[in-house]
């Protein structure tokens, strides 16, 4: 198997696109999931992960052949929502504050059934917004760390920050984020 | 007693709460904070309410891709792919980059060159003006080096011009390797170019010199055999920055401004063929 994969990246570097190929359908349902977390919205991360498999193609020559190729992947994937987020961002296309007030004060009590689903879309969509208000790197490390269950030393290398930036958007994340889920959390 | 901080109890509930602290109690580190969090009202208050956020963000969902999705990307990108990078080593041995860092280098040495033989008997300096001033005796060297510099980025432009011009006048889709070629090489010389400017001073040079390699970029990374959507697109993006207008306008103002100089360095032509 390992000496399978290095025969396709071996072939892919030298610019062959149905090895190419295979390493996109071995790779992109998690690349899909990694920035799906990274961006918060789907159409969003279909676009980070095309543009992800054709940065990753272009600069293929620099991957080197003892990393792993997913491992490398994620990291331009990374790169890749955290330039789509700042560019959201500058078009000030994220959840207001506001948005989140308007959900904490719709009525949960004696919630059951199809209203009590409803309120958990809600309550996902809560969170969604939540995490939205981070900075594109605040989100980027914490999905890297919370979901993906990378180190801080690892983030940093993949977010290209020294260590103290890297462990200081996770704590700045976090900290945003149990001031901004506080309202439902008191009402769980 | 003393309390742990919030970003000490985030560490200890990602695991590395051990890899962070320093000192001799480093390897005790996690049992330390388990004990204190269970005696502690105030730090399980904090800690309680930070697990049960964590744990919160832990429910959201990501929606399901099937067997088929990588196929489905790889349908979208195939037809995009672009040329992948050739090795460093091998990008720093492609002949115009060597012949176009050559180029520079030579229109360097002949600025410096021409700038310390500038006759400033037909520029005479005010004597009063001559005294100390030390930024007008290397004013001749940057001068020679600026002018040669307008000389070349003119014909730059000219080049650059024709190569966008084509590109907005082929035929919808189709091959554009041609066009690829002439665009990569004038992206070689358009970032020596703008590097020049810079260090020259000239920035509104430098910015339309960025524009253009960055436009000059998109038609490069492009596939060779385009389709008419795609075409259209580096079409509209060439358009969206009036790319044609500014290299024009530029070009003329830099050809009236190098006339405009007291007098032409002989060789200046004969360099910038160096660098094309």
């Amino acid at each position: 198997m390992e000496a399978e994969i290095s025969t396709v990246l071996a072939r892919a570097r030298q610019g062959d696109s149905e090895a190419f190929r295979t390493l996109v359908e071995r790779h992109s349902r998690s690349a899909f999931r990694l920035a799906f977390r990274m961006t918060g919205n789907e159409h969003d991360a279909e676009d980070v992960v095309q543009d992800s498999f054709l940065r990753a193609y272009r600069q293929l020559a620099r991957f080197e052949s003892r990393a792993h190729f997913g491992t490398w992947l994620h990291r331009i994937v990374a790169n890749c929502s955290v330039d789509l987020l700042r560019a959201r961002r500058s078009r000030q296309d994220y959840v207001r504050a506001e948005d989140l007030d308007a959900i904490v004060e719709q009525p949960s009590e004696d919630a059951a059934g199809p209203e009590r689903l409803a309120r958990s879309a809600e309550i996902d969509r809560f969170v969604a917004g939540a995490l939205a208000q981070l900075s594109p790197l605040e989100r980027a490390a914490f999905t890297l760390r919370h979901y993906e269950g990378r180190s801080i030393a690892e983030i940093s290398k993949t977010l290209g920050l020294n260590t103290s930036a890297a462990k200081h958007s996770v704590f700045r994340a976090v900290r945003k984020l149990r001031a901004a889920l506080a309202p439902i959390r008191s009402e769980s | 007693m003393k309390h742990y901080s919030e970003e000490d109890l985030i560490l200890h509930y990602y695991g590395e709460a051990e890899r962070w602290s320093t000192g001799a109690g480093r390897r005790r580190r996690r049992q330390d904070i388990e004990q204190h969090v269970d005696e502690c009202p105030t730090c399980a208050d904090v800690y309680r309410s930070l697990v049960g956020t964590l744990r919160q963000l832990e429910t959201s969902e990501v929606p399901e891709r099937g067997e088929q999705y990588g196929l489905e990307v790889w349908q979208r990108i195939r037809a995009r792919l672009p040329e992948p990078e050739a090795p460093w080593w091998a990008q720093w041995l492609r002949w115009n980059r060597l012949a176009a860092v050559a180029g520079i280098a030579m229109l360097v040495v002949a600025a410096f060159v021409g700038g310390r033989s500038w006759p400033t008997a037909e520029n005479p300096v005010p004597p009063a003006a001559s005294a100390p001033s030390t930024s007008a005796q290397a004013a001749p060297p940057a001068d020679g080096r600026q002018r040669i510099l307008l000389t070349s980025v003119a014909e730059h432009l000219d080049r650059s011009e024709r190569v966008l011009t084509d590109i907005m006048n082929t035929t919808n889709g189709g091959d554009i390797s041609t066009e690829q070629g002439w665009a990569e090489d004038l992206v070689s010389a358009s970032r020596l170019y703008r590097q020049e400017a810079v260090d020259v001073g000239e920035q509104s040079v430098a910015s339309v010199l960025d524009e253009l390699e960055r436009n000059l970029l998109e038609v490069v990374h492009s596939p060779s055999r385009i389709t008419a959507a795609q075409l259209d697109d580096v079409r509209r993006r060439i358009d969206a920055a009036a790319l044609l207008f500014k290299v024009r306008v530029l070009g003329d103002e830099l050809r009236q401004r190098e006339l405009a100089m007291p007098s032409a360095v002989p060789h200046a032509r004969a360099l910038t063929s160096h660098i094309s």
